[in-house]
């Protein structure tokens, strides 16, 4: 799919309502390149893992001088040109999550650089930021702060931010009396709300009830078609080739393959084939039941 | 592919349809500490609004399942004072310094002010770790939220200080009008604290146990119950005059001292006066090159939250 210069879909949208205020888009021009990544490496330290103490991590540092770490990418470049829909696949594992926390600039890379020339957004995880004390409406006022949204332009949304989510009088309710289902709409309906430049997708993402999920889905669809840039992390194979124009094969954070959606997909279906058997045999010769390995 | 530059596009650090910038660079390159500090300007600056949602959003929690809601803004250092002021009684029985309710209460607001900030501030960050690990924003709008918060709160307890002025001395006097110089200054020291709080707890939960503890410690080191004068008394800062270096160079001797000079006065005579101004310019500067140092080290550290969280 390439990105499409059809008018903006009718659902809530942060470009509709700024559209009139905003001077034209700096990315007007087709086939500027949006994303230059320059051999990009992510080192991570290990001596601090989560929820670190000091003395563990003083043993570490006197036990061992040099430190733990690991390269979850390395020597990766990639080019995103206006227009297209890059998707990023691969193993559990490889890397292909830190590539878009790096591209949206939420982790500094340990080495190379990336320049992005435009607004990026990824789809937040529902309701990532909810403030359960907060109502609904306040919790959109935050969210929006949190995106970086003008209160204007946020204020302008709120009624179809609401009406998407289906929240009707509950808005103004804290959260914490929300059923999972409300959560999620409200959460998604937030997310969703900007039209990014450049859209950064980690799964995606569909919600709630058979009902809601179609409507997520075709929400989904709507936004990766108004991105100017798109870049997609699935596992989804029939995305891939359905809405993307260009594939990136990561394996252990290095970049195998890049080019042809359905040719990518082909060897990377060929590799995780390859990596399955390899594992049966090892479960054989160690004497384990392969059908473990085999249900994975 | 590799070797082409991209064109050069001039850089809008905000437009019109958000706050967040443009076009960015994301690389290993570290901008120096000058550059550091000035991000850090113009990231609250330009998320000023986030910060203000963000204090009030706090100010509704506290309020929100309460039945006196924000009352409690009012009475809590009240109920404070009157713990203080029953468990002084009973330990000097009853020798006791004059309108000692106001004595008391002049460090008590303050201290409520520097320990809640600190103590939200140590978990600003941490508590936000999905938020974190999903979209790119300024973290520095955290902790600085959450020392804002304070002053609120401390505002919200002037009122209960001018109703205890008036029934202790009946009026109010000119020097008050320090106040808000004295409260500049203890902003200027809390937020540097409360900068290396948040940024440390993320890599070293064990802070946020511990502070709790070091704060009540530094709060009875402090001349809060007791006034300066009163190490006259103690033997061992005879023997050991370093000691009584170190207490005097607590910010918080400073503080307290000044805000008791301007609303009750010195001991052996009670009436407002003129705080010591040299001391309180010694400890702005020094605050403010502990809010540079702090605010170096966030940054330095920001890069590293996504991936420890």
């Amino acid at each position: 799919m390439t990105a499409s210069d059809a008018p903006q879909p009718a659902a809530p949208s942060a470009r509709d309502a700024a559209m009139e205020a905003a001077p034209p888009p700096m990315l007007a021009r087709s086939g500027a390149p949006v994303i230059v990544a320059e051999d990009l490496g992510v080192r991570y330290d290990l001596r601090f893992t989560r929820k670190t103490t000091l003395r563990g991590s003083l043993g570490q540092i006197l036990g061992r001088g040099q430190s733990a770490g690991f390269w979850a990418l390395q020597h990766v470049s990639l080019r995103l040109q206006h227009g297209e829909s890059l998707a990023v696949i691969g193993p559990n594992g490889a890397g292909k999550s830190t590539l878009l926390q790096v591209l949206a600039g939420i982790i500094r890379p340990s080495q190379g650089s990336v320049d992005v020339h435009g607004h990026v957004s990824g789809l937040l995880t529902l309701g990532a930021g909810f403030d359960q004390e907060l109502s609904g409406r306040d919790n959109i006022l935050l969210g929006g702060a949190f995106l970086g949204l003008d209160d204007a332009v946020t204020r302008r949304i709120m009624p179809s931010i609401i009406e998407y989510a289906e929240l009707g009088e509950f808005i103004d309710a804290p959260i914490k009396t929300y059923s999972s289902g409300m959560r999620a709409r409200l959460g998604f309906a937030i997310a969703t709300s900007i039209d990014p430049d450049i859209l950064l997708l980690d799964e995606v993402l569909a919600t709630g009830d058979a009902a809601f999920r179609a409507k997520s889905k075709q929400r989904v669809i709507e936004i990766v078609k108004a991105a100017k840039a798109v870049v997609l992390v699935t596992h989804d194979m029939g995305w891939v080739t359905e809405y993307c124009n260009r594939a990136l094969l990561i394996e252990r954070g290095r970049v195998i393959m890049e080019g042809d959606p359905a040719e990518v997909v082909a060897v990377h279906q060929e590799h995780m084939e390859a990596d399955r058997m390899q594992r049966i045999a090892a479960a054989e010769a160690a004497g384990v039941d392969p059908r473990i390995v085999r249900a994975r | 592919m590799r070797g082409l530059t991209p064109p050069v596009l001039p850089f809008r650090a905000m437009s019109a349809t958000s706050e967040a910038p443009a076009a960015y660079r994301n690389t290993a390159d570290d901008p120096g500490a000058i550059g550091l500090i000035r991000e850090a300007i113009a990231d609250v600056r330009s998320r000023r609004r986030l910060v203000r949602y963000l204090v009030a959003a706090d100010m509704h929690k506290r309020g929100a399942d309460t039945l006196l809601g924000n009352l409690w803004w009012v009475i809590d250092p009240l109920l404070q004072m009157v713990v203080y002021v029953v468990l002084v009684t009973l330990i000097s029985r009853g020798q006791n310094i004059e309108h000692y309710p106001l004595f008391i209460f002049a460090a008590i607001l303050p201290w409520k002010w520097f320990s809640a900030s600190v103590t939200d501030a140590t978990t600003s960050v941490t508590s936000q770790d999905r938020l974190i690990k999903q979209i790119q924003f300024p973290k520095i709008v955290l902790p600085v939220a959450a020392t804002s918060a304070g002053v609120v709160g401390f505002a919200f307890g002037l009122i209960p200080l001018a109703a205890i002025i008036l029934i202790s001395l009946g009026s109010f006097s000119p020097f008050l009008l320090f106040l808000p110089v004295i409260a500049a200054v203890q902003f200027l020291f809390t937020l540097a604290f409360a900068l290396f709080m948040a940024a440390g707890n993320v890599f070293f939960r064990d802070l946020g146990n511990v502070s709790r503890h070091l704060l009540r410690l530094w709060f009875y080191l402090s001349p809060a119950l007791y006034s300066l004068a009163v190490l006259d008394e103690v033997r061992l800062l005879d023997q050991f005059p370093i000691l009584r270096v170190l207490l005097q160079l607590n910010p918080f001797a400073i503080l307290f001292e000044a805000y008791r000079a301007v609303i009750w006065g010195v001991p052996g005579d009670i009436s407002p006066r003129l705080p010591d101004l040299s001391g309180l310019g010694l400890l702005a500067v020094g605050s403010l090159v502990f809010l540079a140092v702090a605010t170096v080290v966030f940054k330095r550290l920001e890069p590293k939250f996504a991936k420890v969280l």
